[in-house]
């Protein structure tokens, strides 16, 4: 049953309090179904060894949750440095070739973080590409990349998009008039855009932070590449214990603290805009004119896709052409591309229907409990993909031994771990659209359904066509759900890179990460062209 | 290690084709495409039509097939020990669980068994020992061969109940270290110490893992990857043979030799490379990493060096078992001894520059025979107790 069903029968109870009622129900329902497998967590820790408790409060354990802090705090502010801009520049200035740096901003996404590390260490690293290119300069020796700088930096350039994207889809939805009334009243077009606009995006910068927040604290590889030592560590290293998984199951939960906490601290700067006053927005592009900065300004979306696209790609092309005869151990099929392709799909869509109830829930209602249910959801994505696979295994052969290893089961799984990035875009889209407009569209004599359909889903597009987008990408580059939950004998793009890279055969890695960007890009441009918005 | 009286057992392949096939099929060839069939399947197979039982001991083995196409693996002898063409004939479905990183190599000598045989599929999935025992645990193992790249994996999936006892001529082509009744390795994994050339000679590498303590040359300039498992393993090797007290001053004193102490690394890739970069000028490693470095750069400034008769020179293995509620024992138990097949040791030498676990088979010519090294005598399914070795690195630093 689609939600689409759901609420056809919905619009014909006409009344619009038990509707709500049954909205709420819908959301709530995903939201616990999207956090369940915290539960095995919860039963494991329970079972851990009394050792493990004191693992939590050791000096060693909380100097790194230290680190993490700061990692997601210093990454968080730099995304917002970039990611906003890059969102003004191409939704609401004349930039050139705006539809071409939007895709060029979204896709550092896809790139998976180790590959990143990799690329980065190896190009700055002390004996890097780099570091050997300035020796014939006198250069003898650079600031070093490892340590919290070369962290920030990957986790930075790799996780930016979410910031892009989101406030890329709350610029979207701003109603211009509001920006032409400011300006009629004398204010610059920088002026507007700080005054009126920043306030309303605000909820979407927000909820981009969010996800680059939490994506940096559950990564393991890039701070391990880069020696420094993050939270992470102790559950990927608790997580290769086999015979004790109690402990890694204590450390996911005190990561939930954590979590729980930047859920808190993000809410409060998005729930101040919920007050936003906005009508649904004809965002059209360029209405900030750059003059003879236009071009100039290319710079820096330029500068931005060289660092985040064409150092990894380099690094790896380098890496297949210095090896003398290609190293042809592993078979690289077009299926891996397709199965990537159909099952990132598959999570978008799945991610998309699933997000519209919670969505809508915390967007428009003020009761407690829809900002708990929104918060619930995020739940899952807190989970490493490590622990959430491995409950989920559980889960899957102690109670539904036949959805086990399916594509559904996989599917659910990405849902899990995604669907925060729809709800944030959507909710935020949600959140501009003035509620007069569907009561007019009623007034009209159009069915609440109808009016949502005709009116709403329109005015939310961005936050839809965003959403999809992240689900889309970040599919794309999972890989530790994947591995415990895809079908036998199902590989995709990036079990095929993890493959390689795992076993250090870079320079096989480099042909599957270029088509990797390449699909990805060609997916992004289909999602554009699908947006009601041109750019 | 008496049991490995190689060059007696050894006999050579008939390698059945011609060297114009041979070239013609060379692995390039074989690894890259879907459709395209190996010459030695084409030669006596056609379609995979299911009349075709013949018991065919008659398919020939191209040995360049199953060979590596690394310029590090050219003019090898012929592999000798027990011949695919000597095992009955692999028939059925198989699901087999690769746990770990070698796994897409572990996966392509899957694929070749499978490409020999027509009646034989093989379905893979990369699952470590966490996913089959918690599958294990609801009785719902899907796996009918588990795979692991570590002893450790094995034993605690052999604790748990869920394996099944190997068939004795299986477990009897591999040296006793090396298998247990419910195990057998497939192929070894030695610690090493991987140095730079341009900063050390060989004979500035202690022979002995205590004396790393008290080298003053080395000061500063090492590395290690703590939180990757074969390292853990090594740890937990050096407690079970020291004792406690000794490692814990054994992990004091690396720390502290010199200003700079330990670099760290991911993995024990990034600790080859690095040596290699001339990053730092030695480190702890497992052996194979350094071979890929040189293969990928063949003038990297890199070699090997061992020690003796302790942690540092423990020999871990990769080693499979048939899980105990298979639907096909046979076949599992088959497939396994395949593993142990010239061909098959063959491929795990000169693709993952593996130790062979058979006599027949050598390393790559870059590496000590492994009756030539010394490993410490210790019993490999001791390497499955890791919590009080990462108690030991919280305790002492190393890990946070």
């Amino acid at each position: 049953m689609t939600v689409r069903d759901r609420l056809i029968g919905l619009a014909e109870f006409g009344d619009e309090r038990r509707r709500h009622r049954a909205i709420a129900a819908l959301a709530t329902c995903f939201a616990l179904l999207v956090a369940s497998p915290v539960i095995w967590m919860v039963v494991r820790a329970l079972g851990a060894p009394p050792d493990a408790f004191a693992l939590l409060v050791s000096p060693g354990t909380l100097q790194v949750l230290v680190n993490s802090v700061v990692v997601i705090a210093a990454v968080s502010a730099f995304s917002v440095l970039i990611g906003v801009p890059l969102a003004v520049l191409t939704v609401q200035t004349d930039l050139p070739f705006g539809r071409f740096w939007t895709v060029t901003a979204a896709l550092p996404l896809v790139i998976p973080e180790y590959i990143g590390a990799f690329a980065f260490a190896s190009a700055f690293g002390p004996h890097g590409a780099f570091a050997d290119a300035l020796v014939p300069l006198g250069v003898t020796s650079i600031p070093t990349i490892y340590g919290l700088q070369g962290t920030v930096i990957v986790f930075t350039l790799f996780t930016y998009p979410y910031v892009f994207l989101t406030t890329r889809a709350g610029l979207l939805s701003v109603d211009e008039t509001l920006v032409e009334a400011a300006r009629t009243l004398d204010r610059s077009s920088i002026g507007a855009l700080r005054e009126i606009v920043l306030p309303q995006v605000l909820p979407a910068i927000s909820a981009g932070v969010l996800l680059t927040a939490l994506d940096s604290l559950a990564d393991f590889g890039t701070p391990a590449i880069m020696h420094y030592d993050t939270f992470m560590r102790q559950i990927y290293v608790q997580y290769n214990n086999y015979a004790q998984p109690g402990y890694t199951a204590l450390l996911s939960m005190e990561l939930l603290v954590v979590v729980a906490v930047v859920l808190v601290l993000e809410s409060r700067v998005s729930g101040d805009a919920n007050a936003g006053f906005s009508g649904g927005g004809s965002g059209r592009p360029g209405s900030v004119r750059l003059g003879r900065w236009r071009w100039p300004a290319t710079l820096f979306p330029a500068a931005v896709a060289v660092l985040a696209i064409g150092v990894p790609l380099a690094i790896l092309v380098k890496w297949h052409y210095r090896t003398g005869t290609t190293y042809a151990g592993f078979a690289f099929h077009l299926s891996d591309v397709l199965h990537s392709v159909e099952v990132s799909a598959l999570a978008a869509v799945a991610a998309l229907v699933a997000s519209l109830p919670v969505a809508y829930y915390a967007a428009r209602s003020d009761s407690p409990l829809s900002t708990v249910v929104d918060r619930v959801s995020y739940v899952g994505y807190a989970v490493p993909g490590l622990v959430l696979g491995i409950s989920l295994v559980y889960f899957g052969t102690a109670f539904v031994p036949a959805l086990y290893q399916t594509l559904p089961m996989l599917v659910f799984a990405y849902v899990v771990r995604f669907l925060p990035q729809a709800v944030g875009s959507v909710r935020s889209s949600f959140l501009q659209v003035d509620d007069t407009l569907t009561e007019a569209a009623r007034t009209l004599e159009h069915s609440p359904l109808a009016a949502f359909r005709r009116v709403t889903i329109p005015l939310v597009a961005p936050g839809l066509a965003a959403g999809a987008a992240l689900v889309f990408l970040t599919t794309m580059k999972e890989l530790q759900a994947t591995l415990v939950l895809q079908p036998t004998g199902f590989r995709t793009l990036v079990t095929y890179i993890w493959k390689v890279q795992e076993a250090g055969y870079y320079s096989e890695a480099a042909i599957p990460a270029l088509v990797l960007v390449g699909v990805s890009a060609l997916s992004m441009l289909v999602l554009l062209a699908r947006e009601r918005y041109d750019v | 290690m008496g049991d490995r009286d190689t060059p007696t057992r050894r006999q050579f392949l008939a390698a059945g084709s011609v060297i114009g096939t041979a070239a013609l099929a060379g692995c390039n060839g074989i690894f890259s495409g879907g459709g395209e069939e190996t010459t030695s399947s084409t030669t006596s197979t056609g379609t995979t039509s299911t009349g075709t039982t013949s018991t065919s001991t008659s398919r020939d083995v191209d040995i360049s097939n199953w060979r590596g196409s690394s310029p590090l693996v050219q003019d090898r002898p012929m592999p000798g020990g027990p011949s695919i063409t000597e095992m009955p004939d692999l028939e059925g479905e198989l699901t087999l669980y690769i746990g770990g990183g070698e796994g897409g190599l572990y996966q392509q000598l899957a694929t070749l068994l499978q490409k020999h045989y027509p009646d034989f599929t093989v379905h893979t999935r990369y699952s470590a020992a966490n996913q089959v025992l918690t599958e294990g645990q609801n009785g719902q193992v899907r796996a009918d061969v588990f795979w692991a790249n570590d002893a450790g994996s094995l034993g605690v999936v052999e604790d748990a109940d869920l394996a099944a006892s190997l068939d004795g001529d299986t477990t009897d082509l591999v040296p006793s270290r090396y298998h247990t009744d419910a195990w057998t390795g497939v192929a070894g994994r030695a610690r090493a110490i991987p140095y730079n050339t341009k900063q050390f000679s060989e004979s500035d590498v202690p022979d002995s893992i205590d004396a790393f303590t008290d080298t003053a040359d080395l000061d500063a300039k090492m590395g290690w990857a703590p939180s990757y498992p074969a390292f853990q393993s090594f740890v937990t090797a050096m407690r079970v043979l020291e004792g406690e007290d000794a490692t814990r001053s054994w992990l004091n004193g690396m720390q502290e030799r010199g200003h700079g102490g330990m670099s760290q690394y991911k993995n024990e890739w990034y600790v080859s490379n690095a040596v290699a970069d001339g990053e730092i000028g030695a480190g702890i490693a497992n052996h194979y990493y350094t071979i890929r470095v040189i293969s990928s750069r063949p003038n990297a400034p890199i070699d090997l060096a061992f020690t003796k008769n302790d942690a540092g020179a423990l020999v871990d293995v990769a080693g499979a078992e048939v899980m105990k509620d298979t639907s096909n024992p046979e076949l599992a138990q088959n497939f396994v001894h395949h593993l142990l097949s010239a061909e098959a040791q063959e491929f795990l030498a000169t693709w993952s520059f593996a130790y062979p676990m058979i006599g027949g088979v050598d390393p790559v010519e870059q590496l000590p025979a492994l009756s030539a090294l010394n490993p410490p005598d210790l019993d490999l399914t001791k390497l499955a107790n890791v919590q009080p070795t990462l108690d030991l690195l919280r305790q002492t630093g190393v890990l946070s």
